[in-house]
This record gives C-alpha cells, structure tokens and sequence, in this order.
C-alpha cells in the first residue's frame, strides 16, 4: 500500500493548481513594475527636497508688491509689456519664467494675466500663490485682519451627528477600509472564478478526473482545488492592495508634490478583515468550485451563471451600507451566504460589541465546511453521472447528503 | 487475495448496463475482460475502481483481513478508456505529479519515470508537452502513470488503443513484467492476439451479461472444442436448403460457393459432414480450431440472437 496521506496529497493538488496557473515570467514583469514605480516614487521625493526649482515672475512696478514664496520670486519691472514678452520669449537662463500683467479692471474686480512661454505644471501653484497674496492684501486695505479673513472664508460648519451614538464620524477611516475590502474581495473572487471554472470543467473534460478519482478521494481533490484557487485569490488581491497603495503614493508624491499620508485606511480594523476575507474567499472559491464540478459541458450547461452568485454579497453590502444600523444590513451581516461582505462593512461604520463579528465568522466557517463538503459530493456525482449533467434537483440531493 | 464480483446489477435511468454479473479475479494474473462497445465493461471497471456502486450484488476485496467494496486507492493504477493526462504539461510533470500522488518520493519516481520512458524509447521526449507526442506515444506515457507507483492492482482500459503493431508487443511484453512482479492486471481490450497471448483468464461480455468465462482451453471445452469448417462447392449453394440444415447464428456465406461453419463439441463432426454433402459437390473442405478471434465472434453472435429471441 502506497504511503501518503489525505493532507499530503491535498497539499500536492493545491501547488499543482497554484502553480500551473502561476506564470513567473509574468510575475516578474509585474513585481518590477510595482518595483519601479516605487523607486520612481522615492527618487521624485529625493530630487524634489534638493532641487526646489524657483520660478523668477516679472511684475508690474505699479501694483503693491506680492512677497517671496519658496517657489516663486517676484521682480517689479518698469519694461514694457512688448519688452518683457521679448524677454520671456527668448530670454537666456536667468530670465523671465513667467510675465504678470496688469489689464483694466471689470465691475471693480481687477484683472490679471500670467504670460508664460508654454503651459507648465507649477502655473497652477502661482495663480493660487498670487490669488491668495491679492486676498490678503485686499483685506489688508479694508482693515481686516487675517483672522478676520478666514472667519469670513468659513462662516459657519454643517455636520451630521446622529442619536445613535455607535455610528462612528462621517468620513471617517473606517468607511474607505469598508469600501476598499469590498472592491478587494471581489477582484479576487473574479480571479478564482475564471481560473476555477476552466481548470474543473477542463480536467473533466479531458477524463483527467478518472485518472485522479483512481488515487484519491473526491474531497482531497476538491479541497486541492479551494486552496489552491484560494492562494490565487489572494496573491491578486495582495497585489492590488500594493498596487493601489503604490498607485496612492505615485498620485500624491508625483503628481501633486505632496506627502504619503495613509491615514484614510482606518489600520485597527485590519485584524478582524483579514479572517473575514480569508473565510469569505474561501466560501466564495468552495461554492464556485462546486458548480463547476457539476458541469459537464462549459458550452453547453446553463449553470455557468450560478458561478457570479458569489459577487452578489460585496453588491449588497455595498448597496445597504448607508444605513449601517438598518434592518438590511444587520440582518445580512448574521445571513450564512453574506455575513463575510456585510459584517466588516457594519464593523466599520458602527461600535459593535464583540460577540457579534465573533458570531457572524463562526456562521461563515460553518458554511464553509458545509459548502466545501457538498463541493466534494457533487464532484462524486457528477463522477457516478459521467457524460450526463446533473439537474438543480439531483445536485441538491447530493448536496445534503453526508461525505 | 482474490476479487469477488458477486451477482453485480448496474442501472443508469431505464438502461441495464450490467446484469447480474459473477466472477472472481485472483492475485497475480492478468484477466481479460472482453465484448462489444456497450457491453458494459466501462461501467464494470468504473465500479471495480469505486467511482460507482453497484445497484445490486456484491463486489468484496479482503486486503490484510480489511474487506473492501473496490479496489483501495492506494493499491490501485488505472489507464482510463480516453487519456487522462494533462496534455499542456510536459511528459515527466504529468509523471511525477501522478506519482506523487500515489506516495511515491519526487527522487524514487524520477528515477522510476526515467527507467520506463527509456524502456519505451521516450527519454529524449521526457521534457516535450505532452500534446506535442503523437496518439501512440501518448497512450505510453499512459502506461507509465499508470504502474509508476507499483501498485498490487492495475486496470487498464483499452492499453492497446492508438499503438501499432511493434509497440502492441512492446506492452504484451510489459504486461508480462508487471505480472512477474506480483501485480494483478485486470485490462480490457478489442485485439484478441494480444489477449490471447497475454491473458490467464478472461471474461467475455455482450448486452451487460457474461458470455464466456475462465481460461481459453476452459472457454473452448465450454464453447466444445469449437472447430470450424470451411467448405467450398462447385455450384452456388442453395439457400433454402442451408437453411433447413443449420441454424442461422452457426454458419456464414463466404461467397456464394463458399461456406464457413462453427462446430461445437456437442455436434458431430460427421453429422455436420453428412448435411453438407445435401448441399451439393464439394470440391474442398478446410478444418480448424477456432481461435480467440472467432470465438468471440460466435459467442456475440450466438448470445445477440437468443437475446432477440
């Protein structure tokens, strides 16, 4: 008798499944791009600190004068327009980056123009520099002082604050976390849902199934196949989860000249979303891999559809998470098939005590026992039917049966 | 260790696939099962290999004094009807993989893989993709799977398919190993040459239900000797006459002056000699011992036309 044992040769599948849909020329392309961009991010911050370019801006020597920023310095200049328009036009180093002009005035409100040689990305940071400057000196010669000003700016603030007192703050952290694990969580079901219907429907297809069911049982097959798809599952939604924080950084370094600042991931939330992930995955890959097993024909088999049924939680979590102490929500945060989606979501947005989130993941792991069992029998039964596809009410039978 | 097959019955919806069925298996020989397509020997092995049950009887293996209702797993290799490999993968992945499963060590096995694609002259395609190897060398690969693991029982569905007449004895030759080495293969298969040389004991099946079983000679006293008789005439034979002398399932026209008879044991040699003499003159008269070819055929033939009856 052969030596191995169910778990070996789960593990066995579960790599073999891994890997063969596991590219490493792809990988590596992908992994240096990530790579790249975050080289790219940190070199843009090193040059950004040492080279501060300043922009020289001519004036007109009429105006009261605007003072010095970092980026800009300000030169008042009696030449004329068409003079420093020449200047600016073909001015060696050292000449004008930018023109201001002074053109009349329209029902009081002064008018003035910003020359430059073409259209540049620090134009936009001088408009708001000089604009604000102008404010300040307006105010200035009504008699406001600068407190004054910003009182004036921002009369008064609107906020939502609610009876209940376990909904936490608008905009807060959580809600954005909420949102992103929903948006993860589906890219990798959709990863597990291509890559499980082809792999199952194919060996199938190709009798490579016979082969299997002759060295080991239709649970250790099927359970290779969850882990496997599951490791998938998760290597894309950790990769869009770098990616995107990546993605993040690139925008705000890069693009705006600003600082990373991820304080809008609410991070002690983390440790209760990655098992409701993990679980959700799983429940997710069980459930899709159980349909598979039951089709014979991929062309053919109006059972295809079923396998999307596994997005429909991350939709209605998504749809009921504006009222989080709702009916909908509360209820679908305990339902088997969505407690994974809409208890994180609820979590997020209101105070919970413990033994609920604690409650709704022990109704998913039960689920995903069932879910995974029934996925090894119907795999059997779509074995024992071989060439004939099993109707709704066949699979049900098989499903409730004990493995 | 024998495998007992005990008055086995198979349904699929209103189809009988195998209809009350009995034999017995025993260690270390190579056993035959033979008949038609739709005979029923697929749906036979797939319960031998317990992807099904059956309806009704009994299938009884008794291992270390642990009784089983199919071969285990872990003593079991299997050539499946249509290739069960994966054809994107390369040879010695599709190798090592299948034996892993089956507990084999990654080292044992590669040695194992290298020894068996050399005695079938496939070392230099040990890294090609599987569907890049013609049919023939395919179903090699197939075998290999098949026995990496040394399992004590092998089934092996149609072996023969897609190879041709050199690498057949190629796999008569490997059987033969496999059996030298204590294994028991249960194979089922259309070329009865192979069979023949090959096999200790057979089963021949037609409509679900067994025809023919044991041993060739067991087979040929049962069927009685079974001699056939060719007769050649001068004229045309006359029809009406013939068959008035001989049952329908017992002779075939050859041509029109040619006849082709099977005899039984219980018939008579010159009883039969007697009858073909009212037939008209003969101008020669051949006689032989049937072979397993015809044999086969004489019992489909004979079992289809009292099934009809």
């Amino acid at each position: 008798m052969n030596n191995i044992n169910k778990k070996q040769q789960v593990w066995l599948v579960t790599s073999w499944e891994f890997m063969h849909f596991f590219k490493w020329k792809q990988e590596v392309i992908s992994k240096l791009i990530l790579v790249a961009f975050a080289l790219i991010i940190m070199l843009w911050q090193y040059v950004k600190d040492d080279q501060l370019t300043v922009y020289k801006v001519a004036t007109p020597a009429n105006i009261t004068q605007f003072q010095n920023s970092g980026q800009f310095e300000f030169f008042p200049n009696n030449d004329s327009f068409e003079q420093l328009k020449e200047q600016l036009a073909h001015g060696e180093e050292n000449s004008w980056d930018a023109v201001l002009v002074e053109s009349p005035a329209i029902n009081s409100v002064k008018q003035m123009t910003i020359y430059s040689k073409d259209k540049q990305s620090w134009l936009t940071e001088l408009k708001q520099t000089l604009s604000q400057q102008y404010t300040l000196q307006y105010a200035s010669s009504l008699g406001l002082a600068e407190e004054q000003l910003a009182v004036l700016n921002q009369a008064a603030i609107f906020e939502n604050k609610y009876l209940d007192d376990t909904i936490k703050a608008e905009n807060s952290p959580a809600k954005s976390t909420a949102i992103a694990m929903l948006v993860i969580l589906s890219v990798g079901i959709f990863t597990s849902f291509g890559q499980l219907f082809v792999s199952i429907t194919g060996e199938k297809q190709q009798r490579v199934t016979e082969q299997l069911y002759a060295c080991m049982s239709p649970q250790t097959w099927i359970d290779g196949k969850i882990f496997g798809q599951m490791l998938h599952s998760i290597k894309a939604m950790f990769t869009m989860i770098i990616t995107a924080m990546l993605g993040y950084a690139f925008t705000a370094v890069v693009i705006s000249n600003d600082i990373i600042d991820y304080s809008f991931i609410d991070w002690s939330l983390l440790p209760w979303l990655i098992p409701f992930a993990i679980s959700g995955v799983y429940l997710c890959t069980a459930f899709m891999a159980a349909i598979a097993a039951a089709i014979d024909d991929p062309n053919h088999s109006a059972k295809t559809s079923i396998m999307l049924l596994p997005l429909l939680p991350m939709i209605l979590a998504f749809i009921t998470m504006d009222s989080p102490s709702g009916f909908a929500l509360s209820f679908l945060s305990y339902f088997p098939l969505t407690a994974f989606a809409a208890m994180p979501v609820k979590m997020a947005l209101i105070d919970l005590p413990l033994w609920q989130p604690l409650l709704s993941i022990s109704i998913t792991l039960i689920l995903c026992f069932w879910v995974r069992t029934s996925a090894g029998n119907l795999f059997k039964m779509g074995m024992s039917m071989y060439g004939k596809e099993p109707s709704l009410k066949e699979m049900m039978t098989w499903m409730l049966r004990k493995n | 260790m024998e495998l007992l097959v005990d008055n086995v019955q198979k349904c699929y919806a209103k189809v009988t696939a195998i209809k009350n069925l009995s034999f017995k298996v025993n260690q270390g020989e190579i056993f035959a099962l033979l008949g038609p397509n739709g005979a029923g020997k697929s749906s036979l092995v797939r319960m031998l290999t317990g992807f099904t049950s059956p309806d009704n009887g009994e299938i009884s293996l008794t291992i270390d004094g642990q009784k089983y209702s199919s071969i285990p797993s872990n003593t079991l290799g299997y050539l499946p009807e249509d290739r069960g490999l994966y054809p994107e993968k390369t040879v010695i992945k599709n190798l090592l993989y299948f034996a892993q499963l089956n507990g084999v060590d990654k080292k044992t096995a590669l040695e194992q893989a290298k020894y068996w694609l050399d005695r079938f002259d496939l070392l230099d395609r040990i890294d090609a993709q599987l569907k890049t190897l013609s049919k023939g060398n395919q179903q090699k690969v197939q075998l290999i799977t098949a026995v990496i693991h040394q399992p004590k029982w092998v089934i092996l569905d149609e072996p023969f398919s897609g190879l041709d007449p050199v690498n057949q004895e190629k796999v008569v030759t490997f059987l033969s190993e496999l059996k030298a080495k204590g294994m028991t293969v249960i194979l089922s298969a259309h070329q009865m040459a192979m069979v023949e040389k090959l096999a200790d004991r057979m089963l021949l099946m037609n409509l679900g239900e067994s025809v023919l079983y044991g041993t060739l000679a067991e087979i040929q006293q049962e069927v009685g000797s079974a001699t056939q008789l060719t007769a050649h005439f001068a004229q045309d034979i006359p029809s009406e006459q013939l068959t008035q002398q001989f049952n329908k399932t017992q002779y075939s026209l050859l041509d029109n002056h040619v006849l082709s008879l099977n005899l039984s044991a219980q018939q008579s040699i010159n009883e039969a000699l007697s009858k073909i003499t009212t037939l008209g003159s003969l101008t020669a008269l051949h006689s032989k011992k049937m072979d397993l070819h015809q044999l086969y055929l004489n019992a489909i033939a004979n079992h289809g036309a009292l099934a009809n009856e």
